[in-house]
């Protein structure tokens, strides 16, 4: 598998201080960004190194530079968790040039859903939306790569 | 999982016949949904665990208060993700020992079970990184040391012989932090140091 894990604990960590204040100021209960992913959680580890790449990236482009509309104590805790992320990219880069982390069908569309359900709300809601669910994509995350390690 | 949504009673309405309505939203749904047990209910808890029983989704509760012809508003939870938030029992602790050791089997706990036919699982196949933190108190010195463990036994060697030990131990899953429950402690004794008795005839 690539990469072997990722370590997800800061992100945790930073994501438990600003997450119901996050979540408080997302409305729009009956629509969700991430919700896909839990339906997606049979992939091949390949699979997995694409759909791990691909939502780091949105995270990264979409949703973190919305960051300085935010609260302070929000906006800080936004900040941190970039710098995790850019560090968890930096973990991944390496497994796609060694083309260990091509993209399925299944990911690609998982990914786009994920894309398009952001491009469905207003692009401050959508933001707030995603960072609110920055639980969904932790809970992936720990399930796909300590699945295998702690079986094998 | 076991999810159980309690609240206060209204201010300045202790004693009164006051009951409670409760509703639940899942996150990504359309509407709020009545919680079946919990309508008009006079206790200042409702149990739903059948109603938030995937723990892959995500939660709201709201409730209000209702006094003779009078109704309050809704007082509404904060967003609540059991996969994350769920406080996970203890696991289940066997001990033994022999002169300087002390063997610990672990067996993880199981996710809680809404009736008796449901089937067996344990939170280890929920949480492939569950770990434990197990505290073993030594009487004769009085002094406690921690271990982390991600094994269901371990031997903890060059014990004191003759020698109270009380342990308890605590799951642990990375990432936020959630409450924990530590296991009943339990206490045994090394043996005595036969090889002493010997030369002491």
């Amino acid at each position: 598998r690539c990469p072997s894990s990722m370590d997800m604990n800061p992100v945790k960590q930073s994501f438990q201080e600003i997450k119901d204040a996050v979540q408080v100021n997302d409305t729009f209960k009956n629509v969700t960004i991430l919700s896909n992913l839990h339906s997606v959680k049979v992939l091949s580890p390949l699979d997995t190194c694409c759909m791990t790449r691909k939502l780091l990236e949105f995270y990264v482009k979409r949703v973190f530079k919305y960051r300085e509309e935010l609260s302070l104590h929000i906006s800080r805790g936004v900040s941190s968790i970039s710098n995790s992320f850019l560090t968890l990219q930096r973990t991944v880069q390496p497994c796609k040039e060694k083309s260990l982390c091509p993209c399925s069908e299944a990911a690609t569309n998982a990914t786009r859903t994920i894309n398009n359900n952001y491009d469905q709300l207003e692009v401050g809601s959508a933001a707030i939306k995603s960072l609110g669910e920055l639980g969904v994509f932790i809970a992936w995350i720990d399930k796909n790569y300590h699945q295998e390690t702690s079986t094998a | 999982m076991k999810n159980v949504l309690q609240w206060n009673p209204p201010e300045g309405l202790t004693g009164f016949a006051v009951s409670y309505t409760v509703q639940y939203f899942i996150y990504g749904q359309k509407k709020w949904l009545e919680a079946s047990e919990c309508r008009k209910i006079n206790r200042t808890y409702c149990d739903l665990s059948a109603e938030t029983s995937d723990y892959e989704q995500q939660y709201y509760g709201k409730v209000k208060a209702i006094w003779k012809t009078n109704c309050s508003k809704w007082t509404e939870t904060r967003r609540f993700y059991p996969y994350l938030e769920t406080q996970i029992g203890p696991p289940a602790v066997a001990l033994s020992t022999d002169e300087k050791s002390l063997s610990i089997v672990l067996t993880a706990p199981e996710k809680w079970k809404r009736s008796s036919e449901e089937g067996f699982v344990s939170m280890q196949e929920i949480y492939p990184t569950l770990k434990y933190t197990v505290s073993v108190y030594n009487a004769k010195s009085n002094r406690t040391w921690l271990q982390y463990e991600t094994n269901h036994s371990l031997v903890l060697s060059w014990l004191q012989p003759d020698t109270l030990y009380c342990v308890h131990v605590e799951s642990l899953v990375p990432g936020p932090p959630r409450q924990g429950q530590p296991s009943e402690k339990q206490c045994v004794s090394t043996l005595k140091d036969r090889t002493l008795e010997l030369k002491i005839k």
